[in-house]
């Protein structure tokens, strides 16, 4: 069978199979067309000038709640100003409903020609079955030159290179002062402050840290960086990428920690059935004094309707053994742009990821949404402080491993997703938690 | 009409766009998804054919909990049939033997059908909310406030919870099924009845039940085959959550399929799906036919 018709096939398939268990109860988050379009651009007497290409571009920014919304429409229209030659007809869906539905556009070859996607291995698929542009070719120094080193080794395989970063997110751990002040709670330099800082918390019926558990990257968020703290880079970092083992007494003890905090009290009530922007709630109203999540969340904080952008303060994470440092962090670059392998305009593509990369960038640095990858011009005066706390508290960082989940392949992200949430739900013991993950380094 | 009915040409071209249709949009997906279960396949690159190996994958040195997710829709299965049911069928019996307001009722127990199940399952999150949730909120009014629960959250309580908006929602279904089938029953064979000193239970299950059999085996039918294949509201409620507790085999071959990319495996728990929801069609055939004969 050629490998079109075995795919049709199994795309309606698939389609048939979602349908009829899910019958008329659609539930797709709104996705929202937008045709962002440039209406100086076509002015009636330039009619030598080339018809305008048409590229389309697929993102994830649907929601107001994103704090890159804003920053990405604004590069949008700036492009549009630009490049009248390019018209660009953007589609935004929500993160969880566009994995699903990128994946399904990318198999049939419906892929728009840029598209938003992550790195590391959850790429991997697509660049083994040669559906994104290498853009080795399009890239000069003088581009290269621009970005921040080692930017682009999440997207490079085997030497190439298959998409471009704009920002780079790092798990940060935040701390309201206020309520530490108020509560006369010590901040947490070691862990044995930590849970004597969950336990005070806990004590004056304050939830202490802020977990969405239902959404299991959140827990994941904890989780990354209790084992980056308790096993150190190296030994998570064999692990992950099968050179080494997750049955290791340090990757053990990392997951029996998440255990004790929970034991502890130390996240929200009934976590499990709570999603992150529900949990994030109460941490925005000023009433929980930790949290730890991606460096995006400043951009909300920072917010000008914002109850607490006063009163956050950003710490590293308190050290759990010898074996790891202080200034190793979890993040990375792993939100990027991606060109598809199959599209008609291949310069025009790469020159709009070019330019939506270095100037969103810029936007998102502005926005308090990431830190930038490209070597931005800004002046810092607009940068809002957290960021800037931000800037300096990873100045000295050693080594980032990237989210576990993003790191990981496919099938291997999802069962360290599932056994998260199981090991979060002290369904199965540490113990058993690594034997189940380890599954994924030994099957063939 | 016997002419056409005879003429095996008329009858074969007013068939072929129905057995077209059919074979297009559901036989040939379930043949390819038969397929697609022997193969190793990610959905987007080179697939590999390994036999059964999805299928044993399913059950033997399973990781990701699909025996637990077969065994929470079995549970179901039952709740639906001896419980959901038996409510239906109380309600049923209840409105045919006319009340008042009827109609009004009626409706009333058909509106959690015509509901977007989305809607449901919004509306019952906010029931089962652990701070402002009405349910916890009422039991703390009324002084049972240790009886008060992170309903979905937690895994103890989160698959019975779940079940209950399903249960809820089609019982009104399943009501005016029956309903109308007891409706349909002569009124002189009641009359027989009243006039032989029959009681309202004794008519209820000597002369109702038995004449309305073949309704009551469509509503066990709909009932067993759609909590196998149960999906929309446990996707809203706790898509699986919380850890694999509340998952069923077809939450979980959604996530397998188009999270974990494993094509081959998610259409293995397909096949399966579709084997099971056969059997039991043919299971309640054959259990009803006895019960029609006797």
């Amino acid at each position: 069978m050629s490998k079109i018709a075995k795919r049709i096939p199994g795309l309606i398939l698939a389609a048939a199979m979602l349908f009829s268990i899910t019958a008329c109860g659609g539930s797709t988050a709104g996705s929202d067309n937008s045709t962002v379009s440039d209406s100086k651009a076509g002015s009636s007497e330039a009619s030598v000038q080339k018809e305008p290409v048409t590229l389309s571009l697929w993102h994830i920014w649907a929601a107001d709640s994103e704090s890159s919304k804003a920053p990405f429409e604004k590069v949008l229209a700036d492009f549009q100003t630009a490049n009248p030659d390019i018209k660009l007809k953007v589609d935004a869906t929500e993160n969880e409903t566009y994995k699903t539905k990128i994946r399904a556009a990318v198999a049939a070859n419906e892929a728009p020609d840029i598209f938003f996607y992550w790195s590391g291995g959850y790429m991997k698929s697509f660049v083994d079955a040669g559906k994104l542009l290498p853009l080795n070719d399009y890239l000069d120094d003088e581009t290269r030159s621009r970005q921040l080193t080692g930017t682009l080794s999440n997207m490079t395989f085997d030497g190439k290179i298959y998409g471009l970063a704009h920002s780079m997110s790092v798990g940060t751990f935040f701390i309201n002062k206020e309520l530490f002040a108020q509560n006369n709670v010590k901040i947490p330099e070691t862990y044995e402050d930590l849970t004597a800082a969950v336990k005070a918390f806990r004590a004056k019926g304050i939830t202490p840290m802020a977990v969405g558990a239902k959404d299991t990257w959140c827990i994941d968020m904890y989780l990354d960086i209790l084992e980056t703290r308790q096993a150190g880079y190296d030994a998570c970092y064999k692990a992950l990428t099968k050179t080494g083992s997750f049955e290791d007494p340090d990757i053990i003890e990392g997951a029996r920690k998440l255990q004790e905090l929970i034991d502890m009290g130390a996240f929200t009530d009934g976590a499990q059935g709570v999603t992150r922007d529900e949990s994030e709630v109460p941490f925005y109203e000023g009433k929980i004094p930790m949290y730890f999540n991606g460096s995006w969340t400043i951009g909300n904080i920072m917010r000008p309707e914002s109850k607490i952008k006063d009163k956050i303060q950003i710490i590293k994470f308190p050290k759990l053994s010898d074996k790891s440092d202080i200034n190793d962090f979890t993040g990375g670059v792993s939100e990027i742009f991606v060109v598809n392998a199959n599209t008609k305009f291949k310069d025009e593509s790469v020159k709009a990821i070019k330019y939506i990369s270095e100037n969103f960038a810029k936007e998102v640095y502005l926005a308090g949404a990431g830190l930038p990858t490209w070597k931005v011009s800004v002046d810092e005066s607009k940068i809002d402080p957290l960021t800037k706390e931000l800037v300096k508290l990873t100045q000295d960082s050693k080594t980032y491993t990237l989210w576990w989940n993003t790191l990981l392949e496919g099938d291997d992200s999802q069962l360290y997703m599932n056994k998260s949430a199981e090991l979060f739900a002290k369904r199965i013991t540490p113990e058993q938690f690594v034997k189940d993950l380890q599954t994924m380094n030994t099957k063939k | 009409m016997d002419r056409v009915f005879s003429d095996k040409k008329a009858i074969f071209i007013f068939m072929l766009p129905g057995i077209l249709f059919f074979l297009a949009i559901i036989a040939a997906p379930v043949i390819m998804s038969a397929y697609y279960s022997t193969q190793n396949w990610d959905g987007i690159g080179k697939s590999a054919f390994t036999g059964l190996e999805n299928f044993k994958k399913l059950f033997v040195h399973n990781v990701d909990g699909f025996p637990l997710s077969v065994r929470n829709s079995f549970i179901f299965l039952a709740v639906s049939v001896f419980i959901q049911l038996p409510i239906s069928l109380f309600f049923a019996l209840l409105l045919a033997r006319g009340v008042k307001w009827e109609g009004f009722f009626r409706g009333a127990y058909f509106v959690p059908v015509i509901i977007s199940t989305v809607v449901i399952g919004q509306l019952w999150m906010k029931i089962y909310h652990p701070e402002y949730g009405l349910l916890n909120v009422v039991l703390n009014n009324i002084g049972l406030g240790g009886l008060t629960q992170k309903w979905l959250g937690d895994s103890k309580t989160a698959l019975f919870a779940s079940f209950v908006p399903i249960l809820w929602q089609y019982v009104g279904y399943h009501m005016l099924l029956m309903y109308a089938a007891i409706k349909s029953v002569s009124p002189d064979i009641y009359e027989a009845a009243k006039i032989d000193g029959s009681g309202e239970l004794s008519t209820a299950f000597r002369i109702t039940l038995p004449l309305i059999t073949p309704m009551l085996k469509v509503s066990v039918t709909f009932s067993a085959v759609g909590s196998l294949k149960v999906f929309d509201l446990i996707y809203v409620l706790t898509n699986g959550g919380p850890a694999g507790t509340t998952e069923v085999p077809s939450t979980l071959m959604v996530k397998t399929i188009f999270m974990s990319n494993q094509y081959g495996y998610g259409s293995a728990m397909a096949v399966f799906i579709i084997a099971e929801c056969l059997l039991f069609t043919a299971l309640i055939n054959k259990l009803f036919g006895k019960v029609q004969v006797n």
